[in-house]
């Protein structure tokens, strides 16, 4: 193989892995959507602990978007560093 | 009634401002189509080396003079604070210093209902994370930042087609990269990237964060925090249990480490994917498109700094409340 062939190929890779590598924001859209509908029916049989919920359910998806954002870094790194 | 149509009157002209403003960058974004944006994780050095630290030459990067530049807006902000305080003598405070009463007091309610009578040891930290990350975010937003540089013809590689203009103005040599190929805009080394997009900035946040959840446990508890981490206080009692709890201690101690690195990365991946996401809308798209963009980003801004205040405060406040005793979950 030529070199000119093995960069290219290199270059292809990098983007099928960057690709890859996002997939993992599966698990953190789910989460997100798991903690907005159960905080969407506490407010909704208790409205009076809007505040209280509200600011839980942020830091909950907080927390499941962080891994989102794990992947997120990873197929940055491997678009721009590697 | 009067004011309400002069109101009514000027939203009138906004609204054609903002009008005539989007056919006028429909022509100038034909006129300079906008190039290809170039992206890259490390900052650059904007400055010589300045001096050597730790056998190491020390260079201004320009998410440095991001930090030093939200370091000054927040110092100015404090000394309005202080200056329109004292001058008020009791009454409601005006204007932008009333804003920033307000949110300081949201967040020190925030506090309290969370830390309780620890509010006063937490709020400093709470406070000052929330707001230096909140202005070195929303700086993303400013038009320049990222853009207006340092023009540099060795970052750009040798077989890049550049279309660069010249422009004289007050007799400064302005450059600008009006065109050419992707990898001209690499070209412009920005004065002021986002402090936000530099791993060592949200880095360096995540483990005085951290270090500060510890002291705080350690001033609440004394050593008797450190229990958490090297617990054998149920070792020899409860054999079975004792070897779980001291497990979990060991576990405790990983998690802190693990902290800081969701801390920083969390941060970090959120801005840094947010401006790329606005270069890249900004160049596909360049009339319009970019101002829905530009709100879910200070949104996004937000919501991260104050998750990451509230984060820290949360931990803080849980390393105040002993496990030892009373333990029944």
């Amino acid at each position: 193989m030529d070199a000119e062939a093995a960069i290219l190929i290199k270059e292809g890779l990098k983007l099928i892995g960057a690709g890859l590598a996002m997939i993992g924001a599966v698990g953190a859209g789910a989460g997100i959507g798991i903690v907005a509908s159960g905080a969407v029916q506490a407010m909704g049989r208790n409205p009076d602990a809007t505040g209280t919920i509200q600011t839980n359910m942020i830091l909950g998806i907080a927390f499941a978007e962080s891994i989102g954002i794990f992947c997120l870094v990873v197929a940055l790194l491997i678009l721009f560093v590697f | 009634m009067a004011e309400e149509k002069q109101s009514g009157w000027r939203w009138g002209v906004n609204r054609w401002i903002v009008l005539g403003l989007i056919i006028l960058s429909v022509f100038t974004s034909q006129a300079y189509p906008p190039l290809q944006p170039h992206i890259q994780l490390p900052a650059e050095n904007v400055s010589g080396p300045l001096f050597m630290l730790l056998g190491q030459p020390f260079y201004l990067t320009n998410t440095l003079v991001a930090t030093l530049l939200a370091d000054i807006i927040l110092l100015l902000i404090g000394f309005s604070f202080w200056r329109s305080s004292r001058k008020s003598e009791g009454q409601a405070l005006k204007g932008i210093t009333g804003v920033i009463e307000g949110m300081v007091e949201v967040l020190y309610n925030l506090t309290e209902s969370t830390a309780g009578k620890w509010a006063k040891t937490i709020f400093p930290f709470f406070a000052t994370i929330t707001l230096l990350v909140l202005v070195s975010n929303w700086m993303e937003l400013i038009p320049g930042v990222d853009s207006i540089g340092v023009f540099d013809e060795h970052h750009i590689a040798e077989e890049a087609q550049c279309d660069i203009t010249t422009y004289h103005v007050l007799g400064m040599e302005l450059e600008a990269v009006v065109g050419g190929d992707s990898e001209c805009s690499a070209g412009v080394v920005p004065f002021v990237r986002v402090a936000s997009t530099d791993l060592n900035f949200t880095l360096a946040i995540a483990i005085f964060a951290v270090a500060g959840i510890q002291v705080v446990g350690l001033r609440a508890q004394g050593m008797g925090y450190l229990t958490k981490f090297w617990n054998t206080s149920t070792l020899f009692k409860v054999p079975m249990f004792g070897v779980i709890d001291f497990g979990v201690g060991l576990i405790e101690l990983v998690s802190e480490f693990v902290k800081v690195l969701s801390f920083a990365f969390r941060l970090f991946g959120n801005i840094f994917a947010g401006s790329v996401m606005l270069f890249v809308i900004g160049s596909l798209v360049p009339v319009f498109a970019q101002s829905a963009f530009l709100m879910l980003e200070f949104f996004v801004g937000a919501i991260q700094a104050i998750v990451f205040g509230m984060l820290t405060m949360i931990f803080m406040s849980q390393a105040t409340i002993s496990h030892a005793h009373g333990d029944d979950h």
